[in-house]
């Protein structure tokens, strides 16, 4: 029998954040490898370079799924959007296919109507990976919380099933 | 089981990290059900930087309830190449035998190992 290969076999995903940055390692049609959330000290850009380029180097993925910071509705900080230049540089200089999804794009192809939180967001792929991700879903925040580190695995996750759905 | 030198194409050479954060165990634990002193041997292996001996394979098997060559796949299709390379050459030489039931079942049972890899 013949197995069909899809286009990218290991997607590496990255969604920084403000205490360094969730990532997401997909492989096959819907296989979840590898998860989690990278926290960086000092200078976080540099560090967390330095840990996307382990991740990179470990995994060696096709293709590298970000979120593009300079779309419409983006609201990233000016070091994120920096830090974002640096990996498609290092993730080009490697010769590894880079994607960006904008927020919209993410959110039109998880619901229905593209409008939801991003909890909303989290639900939908902790059911589509219960076995690895139904324990990491935070409880809903409330307005006088600060977001959970482990939100970022979601985005990540997300992110790097888009290049399968789009 | 050698050392991990070269690595398949497509898969990991093992997949000992997910199933051990599927399951939410540290590498501790998982080196305490092995009946290993610390966490860094597994470790190493979750790193590629080293492969288990059978029976370390067989013990993630009964942690991770998956089959070895699940768990090693890279591993296992790297080994499963190899494998039907040689019975393919092996099938050649048969070819070169005199023809009798014993060699003609040899030939099926060498063609059908090059085959099952090759078709894949």
């Amino acid at each position: 029998m013949n197995k069909i290969q899809p286009k990218y076999f290991r997607i590496l995903a990255i969604a920084p954040s403000t205490v360094g940055f969730g990532f997401a390692v997909l492989e096959g049609q819907d296989t979840l490898v590898d998860w989690g959330v990278k926290k960086v000290k000092g200078d976080k850009n540099v560090e967390s370079l330095s840990k996307a380029e382990k991740l990179i180097a470990h995994y060696q993925p096709g293709v590298l799924v970000l979120e593009d910071a300079s779309a419409k509705n983006s609201r990233r900080s000016a070091r994120i959007r920096k830090l974002y230049q640096r990996i498609i540089k290092m993730a080009v200089n490697r010769k590894i296919n880079v994607k960006l999804f904008s927020r919209d794009q993410v959110m039109k192809a998880f619901i229905a109507d593209g409008r939801g939180t991003k909890h909303a967001l989290a639900e939908i792929i902790a059911k589509r990976f219960p076995e690895e991700l139904n324990f990491q879903l935070p409880p809903k925040r409330k307005p006088w919380m600060s977001e959970d580190s482990r939100m970022n695995i979601f985005d990540a996750v997300a992110l790097a099933l888009l290049p399968r759905l789009w | 089981m050698g050392s991990s030198a070269s690595i398949h194409m497509a898969q990991l050479p093992n997949y000992l990290l997910s199933n051990r954060k599927r399951l939410t165990l540290s590498q501790d634990e998982v080196a305490f059900l092995l009946g290993t002193q610390s966490g860094a041997k597994v470790c190493r292996y979750e790193r590629f930087a080293r492969e288990p001996s059978l029976e370390m394979a067989l013990a993630f098997e009964v942690i991770f309830q998956r089959s070895a060559s699940e768990l090693f796949d890279g591993l296992y299709k790297k080994v499963e190449q190899e494998v039907a390379a040689r019975a393919k050459e092996l099938a050649a030489r048969t070819d070169r035998q005199k023809p009798n039931r014993r060699t003609a079942r040899k030939r099926e049972i060498l063609t059908n190992i090059a085959n099952n890899v090759f078709n894949q």
